[in-house]
């Protein structure tokens, strides 16, 4: 009787909502640690040497008898320059025949507004939309704090996985440039390590770059950093990540 | 919903910030040092001696191997310019791709003497690296020069230079062939032998003592003999003594007889005292035998398996492994004083004679020369990153100079004449 004797509009306390409440605070909580032991945890060392993908075109061929020496790699000969006919030697022009006119279009000098000329409402109108317009199109500046979303994470994910693939970039510029002397003994050359610091600009220019560890041997040393210069301008950081790179930069680490 | 806020204002805490990025650089390209050598300048030193130290010096920093000597004609600087720091643009050296400047003064100093001061400095830096000066009597500055170069590049490598080592090869003049041991560059060459037909000569480590294989008796016998003393007679039984080897510490030889059908390999006293074969195939051929830079082992051609392989085997004759599985005639083997590689003459598919190198361990072969004539009988340097090998690349055979991945070759200057089966002292 007191079920009936109750309103179906009056409060009653609800066992669904405190399981939806105990529910929700547990998987706040999951996140939340799951992101505290990973913001936690060292930063790992991005190896990056082993992961780039060489792809290479292999010449239309039979394969090579195993049985037989080997060859060293032929450059295909370059092909036959083509017979290129000596351009024709242009005849002296002829003295431009005077023209009533200005000679040449760009001698023109723009004709300046008058104060007379009052633009109509419709020109008026015309070149604010096109204020606007161009005001659209030019790319803005990366906002200084661009971490991110609002509600994004300070170690999510897209930013870590940003840096490594600039890393990435960034490690293959230098590569090309990492040329160290011969002069070293390969015995030698197993224990040399070096690391140089550097700070990116956001146009890529490097704008300091330190030997922070030397390898105890002056011509790597100065072939580390020798290769950091000359590959130089580096790709813009991402805008995601200027600030970081700007300000806390990068630590290279160079082994042979 | 306190508590959903509560948590909600926990987990928008702020997470500590990012640690500083690290990123891993490897896979260096390795290459020759680009150095910048200008003539050396006289200073009271006559022009001939300063020539002759300036000419040996470019040879040896030129067929080092671990440099890229720029070409002259290309240097912006005057020839003039001084050789301390101060008085060097090093950005006209740094602008025609130097790394390293050396720079040499000769003066003399009297009775017939030379002093030669060396400078060497990091172009990058503009900063001094080292300083070397030698002394000697200008009759012998050709000594000095190697003298220099092998202290520029142990200063480089930390290991010592090859240019005050020995050669030794045959040079063919009409019906003759005679053995010869001169510098490493070919200059100063002595001649051991007084014509007649000798052959394959094997060079002790004293760099004068040479053995080889003559027929100063009317058959092939094995002999060592120094520039200006009698031969002495090291093997005289079976039908021919070939390919004589001096084991590194100079005490023993290795060589192979020929009796009968087969050839075995044997070792001896390096006076050719208690000589005993290690190989014994009956039916086969076993020769050209060089030693391990430790002395236990000793590698070798056999054909064995059907045509002529490269064998290695400890130097009582046991353990006997086949290493070269490619090509179908590879001769002449020459075991690295590394230790690491073997280098040998093999005759590829478009009957070519090549260079090539195969590993002890692993077995790959490496080619060192191609598409440059015939190229035959390589020995490695003292060091083991230079090989000495003929080349007939230019018609008569020469002698050559190439690092291991054949990229840098420097012939030899030498006399008119056919050259054949070198040595290199070690």
């Amino acid at each position: 009787m007191e079920r009936v004797a109750q309103s179906a509009f009056s409060g009653r306390p609800s066992a669904l909502g405190r399981w939806l409440v105990l529910s929700l605070a547990l998987h706040v909580a999951l996140v939340g640690g799951i992101l505290a032991l990973r913001a936690l945890s060292p930063s790992p060392v991005v190896k990056l040497d082993p992961e780039p993908i060489k792809a290479s075109l292999v010449r239309l061929g039979k394969p090579r008898d195993q049985k037989l020496l080997p060859r060293k790699e032929e450059l295909l000969p370059p092909p036959p320059a083509a017979k290129v006919a000596p351009a024709p030697v242009p005849a002296e022009p002829p003295p431009p025949a005077p023209r009533p006119g200005p000679a040449l279009e760009e001698e023109v000098p723009a004709p300046r507004p008058t104060a007379k000329e009052k633009p109509s409402p419709d020109e008026s109108r015309k070149k604010l939309l096109g204020a606007f317009d161009r005001l659209g199109r030019t790319p803005r500046a990366p906002p200084e704090e661009a971490e991110g979303a609002l509600d994004g994470e300070v170690d999510g994910d897209a930013a870590r996985q940003e840096g490594d693939r600039y890393l990435g970039l960034v490690s293959a510029r230098v590569k090309r440039h990492y040329d160290v002397s011969e002069t070293i003994s390969p015995d030698k050359r197993i224990s040399l390590r070096a690391e140089v610091f550097i700070r990116i600009s956001r146009t890529g220019d490097v704008m300091d770059a330190k030997l922070v560890r030397a390898s105890g041997n002056d011509l790597f040393d100065a072939a580390v950093l020798a290769a950091v210069k000359r590959a130089a301008p580096l790709p813009p950081p991402p805008a995601l990540l200027v600030n970081e790179f700007q300000r806390e930069g990068v630590t290279m680490v160079f082994k042979p | 919903m306190r508590t959903l806020r509560l948590l909600l204002l926990l987990a928008a805490v702020p997470l500590p910030a990012l640690a500083q990025r690290t990123v891993e650089i490897s896979g260096a390209n390795f290459r020759p040092l680009p150095l910048a050598y200008p003539a050396a300048m006289a200073q009271g030193a006559g022009a001939d001696v300063t020539r002759e130290l300036d000419d040996t010096l470019q040879f040896d920093f030129a067929a080092a191997g671990i440099f890229q000597l720029l070409d002259r004609a290309g240097y912006l600087s005057a020839a003039s310019e001084g050789v301390d720091a101060a008085s060097i643009k090093f950005a006209n050296w740094s602008n025609v791709g130097a790394e390293m400047l050396i720079k040499v003064q000769v003066a003399e100093t009297g009775n017939g003497a030379v002093r030669a001061d060396l400078r060497a400095y990091n172009v990058g830096s503009g900063s001094e690296q080292f300083k070397i000066s030698e002394s000697g009597q200008a009759a012998n500055v050709r000594r000095v020069a190697h003298l220099l170069a092998d202290k520029v590049y142990e200063k480089l490598t930390g290991e010592p230079g090859p240019f005050r080592s020995r050669i030794a090869y045959v040079r063919k003049t009409g019906s003759n062939k005679d053995v010869f041991v001169a510098d490493w560059d070919g200059k100063n060459p002595k001649r051991v032998t007084a014509g007649g037909l000798n052959l394959l000569p094997a060079l002790h480590p004293d760099g004068e003592t040479v053995a080889f294989t003559s027929y100063m008796r009317g058959r092939p016998d094995l002999f060592a003999q120094r520039p200006g003393v009698m031969p002495k007679l090291l093997e005289n039984r079976g039908q021919m003594a070939t390919g004589v080897a001096y084991s590194p510490d100079g005490k023993h030889i290795a060589y192979s007889l020929a009796t009968g059908e087969s050839a075995q390999i044997y070792i001896a006293l390096a006076d050719g005292s208690e000589a005993k074969a290690i190989t014994n195939t009956s039916a086969f051929i076993n020769s050209s035998p060089s030693w391990s830079p430790d002395g236990k082992r000793i590698t070798f051609v056999s054909n064995r398996a059907g045509s002529p392989q490269v064998y290695v085997m400890n130097w009582d004759g046991s353990q006997v492994r086949r290493l070269t599985f490619q090509g179908s005639y590879n001769q002449t083997p020459d075991w690295s004083p590394r230790g690491d590689l073997i280098v040998f003459t093999a005759r590829d598919e478009r009957n070519a004679f090549d260079i090539f190198t195969v590993h002890v361990d692993s077995g790959k072969i490496s080619r060192v020369t191609q598409g440059q004539g015939n190229n035959e009988e390589a020995c490695f340097s003292p060091n083991g990153r230079l090989l000495l090998f003929t080349s007939s690349r230019g018609g008569a055979r020469e002698l050559w100079i190439s690092t291991l991945d054949g990229e840098q070759q420097r012939k030899l200057s030498l006399e008119r004449g056919d050259y054949t089966t070198p040595d290199w002292a070690r």
